[in-house]
This record gives structure tokens, C-alpha cells and sequence, in this order.
């Protein structure tokens, strides 16, 4: 492998090269035209004017030409890579999950261009791959539900000791493709960035408190809402956000024991907490099962670590985080203040 | 009851007609919108369940179809389609309710259930849930057949909570209910009505039945037993 040279160092070595070549071949001329001059450089006089006149027609003319061609060459290659530093700084601050990242080459030298656009072929190539792969799995997903519908009601004819853990374990099967259509779903809509309401997380919580509640209220736990502080609505897509909170309820209430309490709390400004009567979570633990889904590792038998990797994901498509306050049993979702 | 389930997924509609049977519905099947809509016009059914994908047209477009002509009876709408837009679309026709697919046996029946016991062209007046009988009409309560003194504030409030029981009713919707424009309302009136009924339905023997659902609502739901 040749080692790796900057542009400005091979200019300096090539500027050298001429430079050399340059004043060797202005020698011999001179030489040859002053022969007689030069035989006697054993006189001072003599000596002197040889060296003005190699400094007059060598030195100087290579010096004037060179300098000024060396400075003029590193100011245009600064100015044409410039654009390509931008480009990267781009690039760079690009999200991970950020769909549709293109280099923008329009400010490119001609010589650079077909580069820009093989890389930017390349990104749009991986941008359809990821979208084909998440259109396979909503489809996956879609079409294992009628199967599955088939068996759940199966299974409710069944007059079976063994019915009603196998009923579970279809509920649960049913939750999972839940959460990857909806996990589809949310990349769809972040890569639309189509739908953005302005979405009231108080009202989302009423939504997401009374739509769980019968549930918690039949396995003997409450679940309320309080409201902290003005209400700081945000923009948004509902749909996502419900589906974000939903799933930390259902975890926080999944992990409460009977006769506990789980609080969704919203507010202040623009946070929806859910706090359990669970063990916490730490920070680490959460980062952890956020990661599982990438991971490819569903090896969790409840089904948690899928939901809250969702969470994180729906989170980020609205410039928020999803962050653990083990001490307080609390996850917090913080979105972006308008 | 009778209730007519259209669905052209012949395996699921044979299991879902058993399951409700199973249940105690008279349930009927129709395979297309050609079938269930002759079904309709012959008015023998209580209640309507639409999925929407059928061979000949959407379940949706139909609904809206039968309902310009007259029939209205309440429509529960089977979905695979669980995108809001689908939601709204499907009340806009005039559906009373919307399941997503695939859905337990158990919370179809009680989406019936809960559809036959809302104000409509067919609500009843007498309003049974549990041990609990409500007759609107007359202005009576009765628990195991004993009747209950309530105000008439707290009946209105018992006939709203069990029109929807098994699910949260909204502070706010029990306010607009109770409540006129013009009356002021303190923000104790609700809880304060609400613990009233609550200690009388207690008193009654209907125990465990009206939760408070903190910084929500109040939902009535089945004593635990």
C-alpha cells in the first residue's frame, strides 16, 4: 500500500521537482552562453559577476514563478475541498435511523462529482433496502394475524385444562406483532415526516389512563393520572405518542404487584413519566433492553424489551428521550418544547 | 339477541359465530355484502359485524349505504386496519364501535353488550347490569330486586356509568351530562355524587363496583367476584 500523501504535500514535492528540474536546465543554459566568463572565476570580480548573473536569470525567475504558483495552487485546492469538508460535517450529524441523506454535491468540483453521486446511488440503494425490510415485516406481521386470529379463537372453543396458558401465550404472540407493525409504522412516519399535529400530553395520558384502567382495576391495581404544572402541548404525531405511553403503562402495570399503583404523571413542560410499584429500572438495565431489537436478541419472555426499544425509537422520531429514574420507579419521556 | 357478522374469511367467521354462540348470541353469517344487505333489509338483527375487506366492496362504503336508507342498527366494525384515519373513517360512515382484528371472543361479546345498552332508535329503557337494574322510564333502581333511593342527579349519573360500563367515563363527559350550562358547577359536585351512589350501591350490596379512576373518570364495572 502507498503510503497516504495529502494533496498540498504532493504539490510541495511536484513544486520541488520542477523547481530542481528548473534551475538545472537554466545552469547548463547559462553556462553554455557564458563559457568564456565563467573559465576565469579565480578573479573576485569575475566570481561575482557569474553569481549576479546566476541569480539574475536562475534563481530569481524560479523563485518569482514558483512561489506565487504554489501559493495560488493551495488556495484553489483549499477552496475546491472546502465543499467536501461541508458535505461531511453533514453527514456526520445525520442520525442513525435519518432516512434520505444525500450528499449535496452542488458546490463540488466537476472532478469530485461522479463520486458524490456513486455515494449518494449507494445511500439511495441502502434507503430502499431498509424500507423494503421494514415493508416485509408489516407484511409478515399483517398476515400472521389471521392465523393467529384462527387459533385464539380455536383455542376459546377449547375445553382444556391447558387452554387458557395457551391463550396467553397467543396474546402475547398478538402484542409482539403489534409492536412490529407499529415499530413499522413509526419508521414510515419519520421518514414521511408527514403527520405533525399538535398533540396535548395531558390528553394523552387521560387517553392512555382510561383506556388501560378496566384492566388494571379486574388484576387489582390502580392506575391514575396527575397533572403537574401547565400543560405544554408539543407537535407530534398522536397516534405514536399514545402508542409510546401505552406501552410504558403496560410494562409499569406488568410489573407492579397486585394491589400496587402505577401514576402516569404530565408535566412539567413537555414530559409524561410513568411510575410503577416495580422494582426500577437503572439507567443501564434501560439502555440494554433499548438496544435488544438491534440486537436481534429477543430472548425476553415478557416481551418488554421490544416495547421499550419501540418507545425509544418513537422518542427519537420526535427529537425526545426515553431515560430511567430507577430511585423514583419512574421512566421519563421528554420531548422537544416547541 | 341476534346478530348478523359479516366476514368472508369462512374459517374465522365459523369459529367467531361458535365462539358467540358460545356466549349466548344468535349469530348469523354473511359471506358478502350482497347477502348481509338482503339480511338488513329483512330487520331481524340487533346488532351488525362488519369486517371491511369483503369480496364485493369495502364494509365501510356499505355501512354508509344501508344507513342512508334508514337501517340503524348499531354496527360494530371488525378492522385489520388499525391506523386512526381507519378509526374515523369507520364511525364517520356510522359504525357504533370498532374492534381491531384479531380480537378476543370475550371483547367482541362485550362491545355487544355495550352497544346494546347505549341511547339509540333502539336503546331499551330498562337498563340491566349485574345486579342492577335501571328503569329510565319509570325512575326506578333496583339491586337483586330491592329498590334504591337515588336522587335524581344519581340516577343520572348510575344510567350514564352503566351505559358504558366496563370502561372509563370522563370527568368532563359526566359534568356536560349532569350539569347544565347555566349551573355552576363547584369542582367537588362530581366526587361528592359520586361517593353518595357509590355509598348507597355499597349499602345495597353492590360492593366493588364503582372505581374512581384518579385525575380521569369513574367506571362501573361486573362486582369482582
Amino acid at each position: 500500500m502507498t503510503p497516504r500523501r495529502s494533496i498540498a504535500r504532493r504539490l510541495f514535492i511536484g513544486l520541488s521537482i520542477v523547481g530542481f528540474i528548473g534551475t538545472a536546465l537554466l545552469l547548463v543554459f547559462i553556462i553554455n552562453e557564458h563559457r568564456q566568463s565563467f573559465t576565469a572565476l579565480g578573479d573576485p570580480a569575475a566570481a561575482r559577476h557569474a553569481f549576479r548573473e546566476l541569480f539574475e536569470h536562475v534563481i530569481l525567475p524560479i523563485l518569482v514563478l514558483i512561489i506565487p504558483m504554489g501559493m495560488a495552487s493551495l488556495i484553489v485546492i483549499r477552496k475546491a475541498l472546502a465543499p467536501l469538508g461541508e458535505a461531511v460535517a453533514q453527514l456526520q450529524v445525520a442520525e442513525r435511523h435519518q432516512r434520505g441523506v444525500l450528499i449535496d454535491h452542488a458546490a463540488f468540483p466537476t472532478e469530485a462529482v461522479p463520486f458524490a453521486q456513486a455515494v449518494n446511488r449507494l445511500l439511495g440503494q441502502l434507503d430502499q433496502a431498509a424500507r423494503d425490510h421494514e415493508a416485509f415485516a408489516a407484511d409478515v406481521a399483517h398476515e400472521l394475524r389471521t392465523p393467529l386470529a384462527v387459533l385464539a379463537l380455536e383455542l376459546d372453543g377449547l375445553d382444556h385444562p391447558d387452554a387458557p396458558r395457551l391463550r396467553a401465550e397467543v396474546i402475547a404472540m398478538r402484542r409482539l406483532i403489534d409492536q412490529l407493525m407499529l415499530l413499522a409504522r413509526v419508521e414510515a412516519q419519520s421518514a414521511a415526516q408527514s403527520i405533525r399535529d399538535m398533540v396535548r400530553l395531558e390528553d394523552v395520558g387521560a387517553d392512555i389512563v382510561s383506556l388501560l384502567a378496566p384492566g388494571a382495576i379486574a388484576a387489582d391495581k390502580t392506575l391514575s393520572l396527575t397533572r403537574v404544572g401547565e400543560a405544554v402541548p408539543i407537535v407530534g404525531q398522536r397516534e405514536t405518542v399514545a402508542a409510546a405511553l401505552r406501552n410504558l403503562v403496560e410494562n409499569a402495570l406488568r410489573v407492579t404487584p397486585a394491589g400496587g399503583a402505577v401514576t402516569v404523571i404530565a408535566g412539567p413542560g413537555p414530559r409524561l413519566r410513568v411510575k410503577d410499584g416495580g422494582t426500577g429500572l437503572t439507567p443501564e438495565r434501560l439502555a440494554e433492553l433499548v438496544q435488544r431489537h438491534r440486537r436481534a436478541d429477543h430472548a425476553s419472555s415478557e416481551g418488554a424489551g421490544l416495547g421499550l426499544a419501540i418507545v425509544a425509537r418513537i422518542m427519537a422520531a420526535h427529537g425526545g428521550t426515553l431515560s430511567s429514574v430507577a430511585d423514583a420507579q419512574e421512566l421519563v419521556l421528554d420531548f422537544a418544547p416547541l | 339477541m341476534r346478530v348478523l357478522l359479516i366476514e368472508d374469511n369462512g374459517r374465522l367467521a365459523a369459529l367467531l359465530v361458535a365462539g358467540l354462540e358460545r356466549r349466548g348470541f344468535h349469530c348469523d353469517h354473511a359471506e358478502t355484502l350482497t347477502t348481509a344487505t338482503e339480511a338488513v333489509v329483512a330487520q331481524v338483527h340487533d346488532v351488525l359485524i362488519v369486517d371491511r375487506g369483503l369480496p364485493d366492496g369495502d364494509g365501510i362504503a356499505w355501512l354508509r349505504d344501508i344507513r342512508r336508507q334508514g337501517h340503524m342498527q348499531p354496527a360494530l366494525i371488525l378492522t385489520a386496519r388499525d391506523a386512526l384515519e381507519d378509526r374515523i373513517t369507520g364511525l364517520d360512515a356510522g359504525a357504533d364501535d370498532y374492534v381491531v382484528k384479531p380480537a378476543e371472543v370475550d371483547e367482541i361479546a362485550a362491545r355487544i353488550r355495550a352497544l346494546m345498552r347505549r341511547p339509540g332508535p333502539r336503546a331499551q329503557t330498562e337498563l340491566r347490569f349485574g345486579p342492577l337494574l335501571v328503569d329510565s322510564a319509570r325512575r326506578r333502581t333496583l339491586c337483586a330486586g330491592q329498590a334504591i333511593d337515588l336522587s335524581r342527579r344519581e340516577t343520572d349519573l348510575l344510567e350514564l356509568l352503566l351505559r358504558q360500563a366496563g370502561a372509563v367515563v370522563r370527568r368532563e363527559s359526566i359534568e356536560s351530562a349532569l350539569y347544565s350550562f347555566a349551573e355552576p358547577v363547584t369542582p367537588n359536585a362530581v366526587e361528592a355524587t359520586v361517593s353518595r351512589l357509590r355509598r348507597k350501591l355499597e349499602d345495597a350490596g353492590a360492593r366493588g363496583m364503582l372505581h374512581t379512576v384518579r385525575g380521569v373518570g369513574y367506571m362501573l364495572r361486573e362486582p369482582i367476584a
